[in-house]
């Protein structure tokens, strides 16, 4: 019974799949990297690729209607940032207002090894000289592992 | 030395505090887009005639010499219809032309919402399939623009005008750049 009921399962989410990918089918590359960088701006963090929004279909018509007048990606793209800015392009661009976004991570990974570096490097624990044992504590140590081991 | 790396945390989280008490305070809403188009001339709409209401096109608004309002509604939108009452206090009270961009709409049900509820609009345009309002960024219904004698596009709203909108944002607006 279970698995009827997953297999029923199953199918529907199949046909739901299908369903979505009906619209605007991008039958050309360039089209389909559009619609790929292109963000949509009802579910703000989806790509049109991605979106059946009602706005989402007509960004996608408009990306099919530009590419067939011979626009290229970039004429596009430009199109679109001037209408509703660049928080449409789902890749920011590498410009001095967006260097923090592109930077910020590379900052924070030095930061993380710099501070484990300096903690390792302070931590008593870890240094050598507090390993040497003295000959007591040696044959208490044989003991304790003579004793795991037998059991 | 080892102090003031152990309060590191401590400072960060402070940090990330500051960040989202500012948001908690701002009240504003993240997935608000700016207008890019703030402070631009009203870029070219095509539009089309609805019945018998009168059509405008950019020209139309350049000519009026005077700041307005474009309002995007559609009879489906449910926040338009709270915010029609607030059109009509707009044209009627204050004497503000509307222009109205039907977005996306049946021309019947359009209709009948004119016809039912008030006509705020001094002109109306259809913009059948959505492509002329992608224009102007909107990425919504209903939005409104506040444009100025020149036809510069001053501010814009997303979402509904209600009546703390219009009282303190949309006419303090048209009365500071009459």
């Amino acid at each position: 019974m279970k698995f009827i009921i997953l297999t029923v399962f199953f199918i529907f989410s199949s046909i739901a799949l299908t369903h979505s990918q009906v619209s605007y089918k991008a039958d050309n590359i360039e089209a389909y990297e559009l619609y790929e960088e292109l963000r949509c701006l009802v579910c703000q963090n989806q790509s049109l690729l991605d979106s059946d929004a009602p706005l989402a279909l007509d960004l996608k018509k408009l990306v099919l209607d530009k590419l067939e007048e011979g626009k290229s990606k970039e004429e596009i793209k430009l199109f679109l940032v001037e209408r509703y800015g660049e928080f449409i392009l789902l890749k920011p661009t590498f410009t001095i207002k967006n260097i923090l976004l592109w930077v910020g991570p590379l900052i924070f990974v030095i930061f993380g090894f710099f501070t484990t570096f300096i903690f390792l490097r302070k931590n008593p624990l870890i240094k050598e000289e507090n390993v040497n044992l003295t000959n007591i504590e040696k044959d208490k140590l044989k003991k304790i592992i003579d004793r795991e081991l037998k059991e | 030395m080892k102090k003031i790396y152990s309060s590191l945390p401590l400072v960060f989280f402070f940090i990330l505090v500051i960040f989202f008490f500012r948001q908690l305070i701002l009240k504003e809403d993240p997935s608000e887009l700016p207008s890019v188009l703030i402070d631009k001339s009203l870029p070219i709409i095509k539009l089309e005639k609805l019945a018998e209401y009168k059509l405008f096109n950019r020209e139309n608004l350049l000519m009026l010499k005077e700041p307005s309002l474009i309002n995007v509604w559609s009879s489906w939108c449910a926040p338009c219809k709270v915010e029609h009452e607030f059109l009509l206090a707009m044209s009627a009270k204050y004497n503000i032309k509307i222009f109205g961009i039907n977005y996306k709409d049946d021309k019947k049900d359009a209709m009948k919402v004119l016809k039912l509820s008030g006509n705020p609009f001094y002109a109306i345009g259809r913009d059948e399939d959505g492509i002329q309002s992608i224009n102007l960024g909107v990425y919504g219904v209903p939005e409104t623009f506040v444009i100025d004698a020149n036809g510069n596009i001053r501010y814009r709203h997303v979402g509904p005008i209600l009546e703390y909108d219009m009282k303190n944002t949309i006419l303090p607006i048209l009365n500071s750049i009459k």
